[in-house]
């Protein structure tokens, strides 16, 4: 019951915080010089041609003018034009956030795998081996740019070892992309059954995958070790410790107590790399969304940047959302 | 080694012979926290640990256990209980008798249960470490236990989280989850310090009978000598990380002897006068190392206090003080 009030609350809170969220990005993104008439026309274009395309796209009406125009438009699901693709920014992104959402999601996995159990075993001891790979691995993750380690690995694993495919996009030039379902290249792959399809999309997604998972297992080995460190020093293990409960079961209670604070910079990394990517997408030409939204920036087509800002900003509420409610079933003191 | 002797009737459940903590530092010397401490506990027995803050109480409690808190480092001397040395067991075994042979009853029951798990798997949580009972049965223990520290309504507390306890709740489930394995030996560390006046007492009273019925022997640690009047055999004074006076109960209220004693009874006493003759309102500032460790704020001291440090000399029978200059009758 409690949890049906407290989802509602939550949902209640969404619109404004998107309006919010869309109405700072709009006037910042307005506050990037550059005419977008003129980038459209070519630089040898007439005075009158530039004023004619202004008047066309609305950039003579003033900001709140043009605001409440977007506004409109969203409420009606659309989102503009992107002058660069002349297809709609919704078109361009449902094609583009997909693909971004894969490589994030399953590099995000490679990280909790690789960044959780070392940060726990890490937290448990204060020296020996596994404790100097954490202490080194931290390090480490947090100085490699993740755009020089994708280059790292295509040298290695496309240039020398022939291992990989090139880094350009998602699946092998031959092979047909399957029925879009889900988005997912490997999901849909499956769905449509074509191993072809499957085995392109897991190689390609390969170097991607690891570049961002091991970057990023740092952030989150980093995170759990200092949590469960605390954790471990804390009042109610100091008191299991005195009652003798065997150093299993006290870990076990330690780390349970730090999901919290680990899911919540899990949390708040997910929702990062939906930009945070674009490095790597660059690199391996992925054709995800934050490439998509960096192009409009240099450009200056703006509906594409506001449409990755509100497509991140709805993902990013989804997910704090998702763990609003993992909180609430973990710890008794939220269900009040 | 050649002392080690299995637990008997005559031995005492629990020795500590001149123990020496202290909290290493890396910008100091270490700091002394428990320095020389001598103390035998009899199978049974209760005895009572006097001092204010800071005195060495809780380092004590935690030597005994074998879990010095960080950074401190027992320097010397040696605790015995059952006849085996803490410090020197294996991790495993010294988790196979805190909790079933050795309890602690804690003081912050509220920040020290796990917050995220109930009143009952956490008293069965200490039941199937230390026995061979399934999960239903060791929650019927946990539910007899529950019971016997008389909480209300016992079957719903079971599914309660600590959150949803009051003080003194969450002070009686404390108490269950120590007594749950019937121990032999019961640290209380300031165990009611928490609570109000009233609700400390029934607190004190219930562990005491718990202990008592059970027979087991407790070291009762408090910053509140007069709790201490109505149920331990014997009594400690500690001040400074040093016992400065031991004797039975009625011998040391009848003639407490150290100035420190007095000046702590005094603390309790409804004469103001009493309290201003024993409390020194001047403190001196430097006390010297070599000299007695209450000297500072002692309304009796001499010239010979702060040159040479007293020993623990016996007085009457059972009955030591630290001081050059007791108080007589």
């Amino acid at each position: 019951m409690g949890l049906v009030r407290y989802i509602g609350r939550r949902l209640l809170f969404v619109a404004p915080q998107l309006l919010g969220i869309i109405m700072v990005s709009f006037f910042l993104v307005k506050l990037i010089p550059g005419d977008p008439a003129v980038l459209m026309m070519g630089p040898n274009a007439s005075q009158q041609a530039l004023d004619e395309l202004r008047e066309k796209l609305g950039l003579t009406l003033p900001l709140p003018q043009q605001f409440l125009h977007y506004i409109v438009n969203v409420v009606h699901g659309d989102l503009g034009t992107s002058w660069q693709t002349t297809r709609p920014v919704l078109d361009d992104l449902m094609d583009r956030f997909p693909a971004t959402l894969e490589l994030v999601t399953l590099a995000l996995l490679v990280a909790l795998l690789i960044g959780i159990p070392l940060g726990i075993v890490a937290a448990g001891r204060s020296r020996g081996p596994i404790r100097k790979l954490a202490d080194v691995y931290g390090l480490l993750a947090g100085a490699i740019p993740d755009f020089w380690l994708a280059l790292v690995f295509i040298y290695i694993f496309y240039s020398t070892l022939h291992i990989a495919p090139a880094p350009l996009g998602r699946l092998d030039l031959e092979v047909v992309a399957p029925p879009i379902v889900t988005g997912s290249m490997l999901l849909d792959s499956l769905i449509a059954g074509d191993f072809d399809a499957l085995w392109s999309s897991a190689s390609h997604l390969m170097l991607p995958v690891m570049t961002l998972g091991l970057v990023n297992a740092g952030p989150i080995l980093k995170m759990t070790q200092s949590t469960v460190e605390r954790t471990l020093s804390s009042d109610f293990i100091r008191y299991a410790e005195m009652c003798g409960l065997p150093k299993r079961t006290v870990m076990r209670q330690a780390v349970r107590a730090s999901l919290p604070s680990i899911i919540t910079i899990v949390s708040v990394l997910y929702g990062f790399l939906i930009g945070g990517a674009v490095l790597v997408e660059i690199v391996f030409s992925w054709g995800g969304a934050g490439q998509y939204a960096v192009q409009g920036v240099l450009n200056a087509d703006l509906n594409p940047v506001l449409g990755f800002v509100l497509f991140s900003a709805v993902f990013s509420l989804v997910v704090y959302l998702f763990v609003d409610l993992l909180y609430f079933v973990l710890d008794p003191r939220t269900r009040g | 080694m050649a002392d080690f002797q299995p637990a008997t009737e005559t031995a005492p459940l629990l020795r500590v012979e001149h123990l020496r903590v202290s909290y290493q530092s890396f910008e100091s010397a270490a700091v002394p926290a428990l320095r020389d401490i001598d103390l035998t506990i009899a199978p049974g027995e209760m005895v009572g640990l006097v001092g204010e803050s800071g005195a060495g109480k809780t380092t004590l409690a935690r030597s005994i256990m074998g879990l010095v808190p960080r950074p401190g480092r027992i320097d010397s001397g040696r605790i015995e209980f059952r006849g085996q040395v803490m410090a020197e067991l294996p991790d495993e075994e010294r988790r196979a008798i805190l909790g079933r042979h050795l309890a602690m009853v804690i003081p912050n029951p509220r920040s020290e249960l796990n917050p995220v798990l109930t009143v009952g798997q956490q008293i069965s949580n200490v039941v199937r470490a230390h026995s061979k009972l399934g999960a239903a049965e060791a929650r019927q223990t946990a539910l007899r236990m529950l019971e016997a520290v008389r909480i209300p309504d016992p079957g719903r507390r079971l599914n309660a989280y600590p959150h949803e306890l009051s003080g003194g709740m969450a002070q009686r489930v404390v108490i269950a989850v120590a007594l749950a394995c019937e121990p032999s030996f019961v640290i209380s560390d300031d165990a009611t310090s928490g609570l109000d006046v009233t609700v400390q007492a029934q607190v004190l009273e219930l562990l005491q009978d718990m202990v008592r019925s059970r027979g087991a022997s407790a070291l009762f640690i408090t910053r509140d000598i007069a709790i201490t009047a109505h149920f331990c055999d014997r009594i400690a004074i500690i001040y400074a990380g040093e016992i400065v006076e031991i004797a039975d109960t009625a011998a040391f209220f009848d003639r407490p002897a150290h100035p420190y004693s007095i000046m702590l009874l005094a603390a309790f006493s409804h004469s103001g006068d009493l309290r201003r003759r024993w409390t020194r309102t001047e403190i001196a500032v430097n006390g010297s190392a070599a000299g007695c460790a209450f000297a500072p704020r002692c309304v009796r001291r001499q010239p010979r206090c702060e040159a040479e440090h007293p020993a623990l000399r016996t007085t009457h029978s059972g009955h030591a003080v630290r001081c050059h200059f007791p108080v007589e009758g």
